[in-house]
């Protein structure tokens, strides 16, 4: 009796094929895939540039995180850049894409100009924004003072709160137009007969958005707030530029930049930045479960 | 008449939030080309100008001069370091969007339409990545560029770039293929075309707005891109704008109008995509957004 071994038949579709996704493998391979695993096997090691030898430590990197006190500030820093810009984003991006969807002319124009922020440097963003938010001469601070607001210029900066708030607003400025061209395509999905019927039957404008318009852009909403969540977890330029490596903005990100390229502690950037994957990848996760289950009780 | 006048608040409600949306997405932008041509003197009083009672174009002078004057005295030009940081942005933006652009026109039709060992679990995986955030692999990819002697590289940078926007790419373009009927390849076959040469003549040139939705966002996300030079690029040999002007503020002196004229040239690049190609970006977007 033969041993019948079936070998994938390589023929010329799968030759040509192969040639043309090797550069992605090659790629992706070498620049992604290999240095994530490498993050993860060397995690833990103690791999620090300044110390002899790469002794294996166990999770040790992991429970040194975990205790160390300004490791936990980051991770509360971030957790409040998350819930700022994902709540402007949200409430700013819905409202703007249904200003979008009611427009008749000039909608292509608008999405232009509120892509925009987007399209720009995050570096060069918090520049303009670091001006605006100048404590002597910034237009802020004139803003406020020509309207009575406040008496005496403010340094934004030196309060955390505001400081935090103020990060907050400039990547969500940069951030928002995603939401924006997300929700605007879930609106676009909506057949107008629905608002048609609601309208007969006497729905006002609230109850139309709260039955027809918000349940049926869920999926949308989730992707939504998913991207907002995962790019806020992330959050490193704007806060760097206008605030340095300060404590009180510093975070989760600066904090590993810190730790690995200022520091040199080489493993504990990778455990930190091995945490904050995981979780990212979770919270957005959590979101989209959650939206869908309850799109499927409405 | 009166159905007019009934629409009437609506009709201004809506131009008021048109007018709200616009003031918040460009007015920063516009308050910081106001700052470039205000004369210095005029920055620091206590009064507000929409538009200087002066213009002056002697911030972007400083930038582009041979010669500069900092608070009366002479100091070092920035052009030399300006220039060349304005190059190295150009140089790897270009060379990553025309990789990206390159491999994934053709690999994502490989990924579409042929039959290879490990297709689908490799894009998979390279999909998977887009939910990967870049800084994860950041130290073992700078160790790994220090050993390969890429550090402070075009090669080394643009390599990383194009590894970060690919997933991306592939994922528009494969939607692009997808939507395109299997009969457009199979009447060049029957004429005798190979299926390579049959994508190349025939599907490709369709394909055109995608693969220029594909480069304008690899563009964009390149020039931007801050913290992979910041660590990788650590002299003037490949430093982008990104990385230099920032530094224009750990002076002593922060020249907020050298500050602003220098982000508004290095987002005249991005904004003359948007102006002239915001149909591509929109689609592009869309598309990517949809996953």
């Amino acid at each position: 009796m033969a041993l019948q071994i079936k070998l994938p038949r390589v023929g010329k579709d799968a030759r040509l094929g192969l040639a043309l996704a090797l550069p992605v493998a090659l790629i992706m391979g070498g620049l992604v895939f290999l240095p994530l695993l490498s993050t993860l096997f060397d995690s833990l090691f103690r791999i620090e540039p300044m110390k002899p030898g790469t002794p294996f430590v166990g999770l040790r990197n992991y429970s040194n995180l975990l205790k160390d006190s300004t490791v936990n500030a980051a991770w509360i820093t971030t957790a409040i850049y998350v819930v700022l810009a994902v709540v402007i984003e949200t409430v700013g991006g819905l409202a703007a894409a249904l200003l979008l969807n009611r427009l008749r002319v000039g909608r292509r124009w608008l999405l232009a100009i509120v892509v925009l922020p987007w399209c720009l440097p995050p570096v060069v963003n918090a520049i303009i924004w670091m001006w605006i938010y100048n404590p002597s001469y910034g237009l802020l601070n004139g803003l406020l003072l020509g309207a009575g607001i406040i008496d005496t210029p403010q340094v934004w900066f030196n309060n955390r709160e505001t400081g935090l708030l103020l990060i907050s607003v400039v990547h969500a400025w940069r951030m928002m137009p995603l939401t924006v061209i997300i929700l605007l395509a879930a609106l676009q999905s909506i057949p107008a007969e629905l608002y048609e019927a609601a309208r007969l039957d006497g729905a006002t404008a609230l109850q139309r958005l709260r039955k027809i318009t918000l349940p049926l852009i869920a999926p949308g909403l989730a992707i939504a707030l998913s991207q907002s969540t995962v790019f806020a977890v992330n959050l490193f330029d704007e806060a760097w530029i206008l605030n340095g490596a300060s404590l009180d903005t510093r975070s989760v990100i600066i904090q590993v930049y810190v730790l690995a390229f200022q520091n040199m502690k080489f493993s504990g950037g990778m455990a930190l930045s091995v945490l904050t994957m995981v979780v990212s990848l979770a919270v957005s996760l959590i979101y989209v479960l959650r939206v869908y289950r309850e799109t499927r009780f409405e | 008449m009166t159905r007019r006048f009934k629409h009437l608040p609506g009709q201004i409600g809506l131009w008021l939030g048109v007018a709200l949306l616009v003031l918040w997405s460009v007015g920063p932008v516009y308050w910081s080309f106001v700052t470039s041509i205000t004369p210095p003197n005029a920055l620091v009083s206590n009064s507000l100008h929409l538009w200087p009672e002066a213009a002056t174009w002697q911030h972007y002078a400083k930038l582009f001069g041979a010669n500069s004057t900092s608070q009366g005295n002479e100091v070092a030009s920035v052009w030399p370091q300006f220039s060349r940081a304005f190059a190295n942005s150009l140089i790897t933006s270009l060379a990553a969007t025309a990789l990206v652009v390159i491999i994934a026109a053709f690999g994502a039709w490989a990924f579409v339409r042929l039959q290879f060992p490990g297709r689908d679990v490799l894009f998979v995986l390279v999909v998977a990545t887009l939910a990967i955030p870049a800084y994860t692999v950041m130290i073992p990819l700078y160790r790994l560029m220090i050993s390969l002697g890429l550090i402070d590289t075009y090669t080394g940078v643009t390599l990383i770039y194009v590894s970060a926007f690919l997933p991306l790419a592939l994922w528009l373009m494969r939607s692009v293929y997808q939507a395109m009927p299997l009969s457009l390849e199979e009447a060049a076959w029957l004429d005798g075309a190979s299926k390579l040469r049959a994508f190349v003549q025939v599907v490709l040139p369709l394909a055109g707005p995608g693969l220029v939705a594909c480069g304008i966002l690899t563009f964009l996300s390149a020039w931007g891109q801050f913290m992979v030079p910041l660590v990788f690029s650590p002299t003037l040999a490949t430093k982008p704008l990104t990385v230099l002007i920032p530094e224009f503020v750990t002076r002593n002196y922060v020249d907020y109008g050298l500050m602003n004229a220098a982000g508004i040239v290095a987002i005249a690049p991005p904004l003359l995509l948007v102006m002239f190609l915001n149909r591509y970006l929109v689609s592009g977007l869309m598309a990517g957004a949809g996953k």
